[in-house]
């Protein structure tokens, strides 16, 4: 009872005419971003963030968390009308949808992934309510000790179950750590890797290196090749599926929803894995699996369903442990700093009013969106015939003006491009930025309550194995080495991988 | 891949020697907590480790599918992502002298005059109005503060 009375004060909080704006705003973007291949949802985060500095803590995390909902409706229609995912997590809607349209059903197919994907984001906005607001109650036990293993295992979860490659998401991590320490070190005050720059005596600014790694080196991967896209045509009257339809991919939403949820509470899954768990459910409960790709509604519902509760479970572990969950709540979460909120399990009892606004305003996101997406997506289709080559140079604009408000100064807006030429590369050599980027962020943390832990317990380094709840986080940790390093899991991964290519 | 595999260990190992020659500037341990050289230090060996690993597994494993992808785009891509960063660069450059919105516009205008072959009239225009637009949101509305160059502005 006690979480719907929060909830009710979220709804009090969020529900006034800038609030309202600033979520239409944020499902605007958003959904231009999902049906608008080449930027995803974490870049287009990271772009806008610098631009919500002035604003209060409350708005701009409405704005963002309408965006970040609003790319996972948007991806659904690009994938439908052209073939081409606007999200990795629309990869599935478009092996069914992109057939449902060839045969003349894409308005049935986008009605029911708006359909769908409204169901699981009023859903997963309950199930946020409930799970986060408990698991934050437990972790207000949590010392120092626990802090640190709770981040350490945050870190291997993101790699061993988003990673293709370990290997090489954990140097992407440990890169990241590395510029964790850049800056004046909290132990003696020193400056560490710094070499007299100024400019990096406070570290590195996830905000520039989010906007180069995801931002520039993604518009530089798109720029590559000129893109022309010409979408199918769609009549507004064709957009409501009929009653039969939806009654038909009832368990499909509901199976979708649920898994969604479920897998993105796990930091690390996101969701694309959600989306193609989904997709791989309906196969295996259909009675005509064979009918797969050949445009099954099923096989858009479920997965549509799945992407859009799995944001909302993404939140999870970001709002009751301060752990990004994904790429995007990782810009989130840097975004709660930013604001000088500081994420964990204490911000429901500092900032009460802050966290239940933002999961109410999901409701009112969802809303938002579904009135959006129905009567409009013909318009947003139409999105998809402005040239690229008119749409990146304004990006690139803009990414320049995020970094010069970081700090006011042009070394950043440099380093940022620095960022994005490894960034380019990495990308082309499989090397995933999101471990680097969530390390940066968490390093510093980590580096904290190592240090706090170890001077509460007079330097015993055995402190971490004595109490319970971190020897446990450890014991999970080494548990989740062992998975992830046996031949099974890697030959899996493998055959994934390839699957994917 | 295994060619980007080698490349990316390669630079790992770099980073990892650096990591470790930065670290020994600082003390390892204080007391009872670790020092400013702790996390360098072990930044850089478990990467050391990681890169060496990376680059044993490149030469031992089987080829697979990802291992004949090709890992840079044809040459006339590269040359248009080189171009696009350059132009970057030098705006970022420049943008000292000849201040915010006068860079933007002449950046967007390289752009899609040299690269998207748009008529001169038509890039010049885009790249007026862009400037424009970004220069009225984030400087006359938000109060940014970007550099003013030579113009004033």
């Amino acid at each position: 009872m006690e979480v719907l009375s929060n909830l009710a004060g979220g709804f009090v909080t969020c529900l006034t005419p800038y609030n309202i704006l600033m979520a239409v705003l944020g499902a605007f973007l958003g959904t231009m971003v999902g049906i608008l291949p080449g930027l995803g949802p974490s870049a287009t985060m990271a772009i806008i963030l610098p631009i919500t500095f002035g604003m209060d803590p409350i708005p701009a995390m409405i704005m963002l968390t309408s965006l970040y909902m609003g790319a996972m409706y948007g991806g659904s229609t690009t994938s439908i009308l052209v073939n081409v995912p606007g999200e990795a997590s629309s990869v599935c809607t478009a092996i069914e949808g992109y057939q449902l349209a060839r045969q003349g059903k894409a308005g049935t197919a986008l009605g029911l992934s708006a359909i769908g994907s409204f169901f699981a984001g009023i859903f997963g906005m309950f199930a946020l309510a409930f799970t986060a607001s408990t698991l934050a109650e437990f972790s207000l036990k949590f010392g120092p000790a626990e802090v640190f293993c709770l981040v350490l295992m945050g870190m291997f979860t993101i790699i061993y179950v988003g990673g293709k490659d370990i290997t090489k998401s954990l140097m992407s991590m440990v890169i990241g750590l590395g510029f964790g320490c850049v800056g004046t070190d909290m132990v003696e005050g020193k400056a560490r890797f710094t070499y007299g720059v100024s400019e990096l005596l406070d570290g590195i600014d996830f905000v520039i290196l989010v906007m180069g790694t995801f931002g520039i080196a993604e518009v530089l991967e798109s720029a590559e090749e000129f893109m022309k896209i010409e979408p199918m045509k769609v009549k507004l009257r064709e957009l409501m599926p009929s009653f039969a339809e939806v009654w038909q991919c009832r368990w499909a939403i509901l199976r979708g929803t649920l898994v969604g949820f479920c897998i993105c509470v796990i930091p690390g899954s996101g969701p694309t894995i959600a989306s193609f768990l989904s997709y791989g459910l309906e196969q295996t409960v259909s009675k005509h699996p064979e009918k797969f790709g050949t445009g099954v509604l099923e096989g858009v519902a479920g997965p549509e369903s799945s992407n859009n509760a799995a944001v909302c479970g993404a939140f999870v572990p970001m709002f009751a442990l301060g752990i990004p969950g994904s790429g995007a709540t990782a810009v989130l979460l840097g975004g709660l700093i930013l604001y000088g909120l500081k994420p964990g399990p204490l911000l429901f009892v500092e900032h009460p009013q802050f966290v239940w606004a933002v999961i109410a305003s999901m409701f009112m996101g969802n809303v938002i969106l579904i009135i959006m997406n129905l009567p409009m997506v013909p318009l947003f289709a139409s999105l998809l015939r402005i040239p690229y080559s008119l749409v990146y140079p304004a990006i690139l604009v803009i990414c320049i003006v995020g970094a010069y408000a970081v700090a006011s100064g042009l070394f950043e807006v440099g380093l940022m491009l620095v960022f994005a030429v490894c960034g380019y590369f990495m990308k082309k050599g499989g090397v995933p930025a999101a471990p680097m980027l969530m390390a940066l962020i968490m390093g510093p943390m980590m580096e904290k309550n190592l240090y706090q832990a170890l001077n509460l317990a007079h330097g015993n380094i055995f402190v971490f194995v004595q109490r319970p709840i971190s020897a446990t986080l450890l014991g999970i940790i080494v548990v989740m080495s062992i998975i992830a390093g046996s031949k099974r899991v890697k030959k899996a991964r493998r055959g994934v991988e390839e699957e994917e290519e | 891949m295994r060619k980007a595999d080698r490349i990316f260990a390669v630079i790992g190992l770099g980073l990892a020697l650096w990591s470790y020659l930065e670290s020994r500037k600082f003390r390892y341990v204080t007391e009872f907590t670790p020092g400013p050289g702790f996390f360098p230090f072990w930044v850089g060996l478990i990467l050391a480790l990681l890169s060496a690993y990376l680059l044993y597994d490149s030469y031992r494993r089987e080829p697979s599918k990802q291992d004949e992808k090709k890992i840079l785009p044809e040459q006339h891509a590269l040359v248009r992502v080189a171009a696009i960063l350059a132009m970057l660069f030098v705006a970022t450059f420049v943008m000292k002298f000849l201040g915010f919105p006068l860079t933007l516009a002449v950046f967007t205008t390289a752009i899609l005059f040299i690269l998207e072959h748009y008529s001169i009239f038509k890039s010049i225009a885009y790249g007026i109005a862009y400037a424009a637009v970004t220069w009225f949101i984030f400087e006359y509305m938000m109060t940014m503060g970007f550099p003013k160059g030579f113009l004033g502005i």
